[in-house]
């Protein structure tokens, strides 16, 4: 029952995010206003379709031998949290020999 | 001073009760965090994926932080009472935190709106615009630098209970 309720407040919380984002988006009249305009990646697969011709589906699945994608994404996690982590040991060092002294 | 409660034996199995549950539960959060840094990782990582794999990542994503929020939420309450006494490091975290629950809120609502795939298999059309490509592309950056960030500010939690876990591991 208590999940239920915590729950029912977080959904409340993300709401009011999304309702201010919307508000935010007719405010600065950027919208949909009725047209749609293609992601880079359409624009993209659009170019590659003009040049090669249509094979195939589009391009939908995952792509397991493109992994240099994932692999900036993982070093860019890893940069940012060993950053943090050094920052965080020097802060408690620094501390814990103020304690001592 | 108070001392306590003398433990009696009918008070033993009701304490390591009490204590397995707050172990499965930290067991539980520790595996459902691991499984959303690597969702996130995946997700983010468009070029691998593919945009439909990248898109129902993204609404499950969704999802699953919701339920990640509310199994954190009286952390969320505690910390937003004692802020104003407090300084320094949970003030940080609370930041953080606020900062990566809105853009990542709206990192899923302006992918949801761009969708190409997923919500056309649904037989929805998205309205899209370049608002909201803009949005996504913003938010995803800076949900990028957030998320390391919100994970390494608690590394001794997640360093103590992986810790926890290879030694129970060893011992059976």
């Amino acid at each position: 029952m208590t999940f239920i309720r915590r729950l029912a407040v977080v959904v409340l919380v993300v709401a009011i995010i999304v309702a201010g984002a919307v508000l935010w988006s007719h405010a600065s009249g950027g919208g949909n206003a009725g047209q749609r305009v293609p992601a880079p990646q359409v624009v993209e697969r659009l170019a590659r379709i003009r040049k090669d011709g249509l094979v195939g589906r589009p391009d939908t699945g995952p792509h397991l031998s493109n992994t240099s994608d994932l692999i900036r994404t993982c070093m860019i996690e890893a940069a940012l949290a060993a950053f943090v982590i050094a920052i965080s040991a020097i802060r408690r060092g620094r501390r814990r020999v103020r304690r001592t002294a | 001073m108070h001392a306590g409660p003398a433990t009696s034996p009918e008070q033993t199995p009701a304490r390591d009760s009490g204590r397995r549950r707050i172990l499965a539960r930290t067991r539980f959060d520790f595996w459902l965090d691991a499984l959303l840094l690597l969702a996130y990782t995946l997700a983010y990582s468009l070029g691998f994926t593919g945009i439909a794999v990248h898109e129902w990542l993204g609404v499950a994503l969704g999802a699953v932080l919701l339920v990640h929020l509310t199994l954190h939420w009286d952390w969320v309450v505690r910390t937003t009472r004692k802020l104003l006494g407090r300084g320094g490091r949970d003030r940080l975290i609370w930041l953080v935190n606020l900062a990566l629950l809105i853009s990542m809120t709206l990192c899923i609502l302006s992918g949801v709106l761009i969708s190409e795939v997923a919500l056309e298999q649904l037989g929805l059309r998205p309205p899209g615009g370049p608002f909201w490509n803009q949005m996504h592309g913003t938010t995803a950056t800076i949900t990028l630098i957030l998320v390391p960030i919100h994970a390494a500010l608690r590394w001794r939690w997640i360093a103590g209970v992986a810790r926890q876990l290879v030694t129970t591991r060893r011992a059976r």
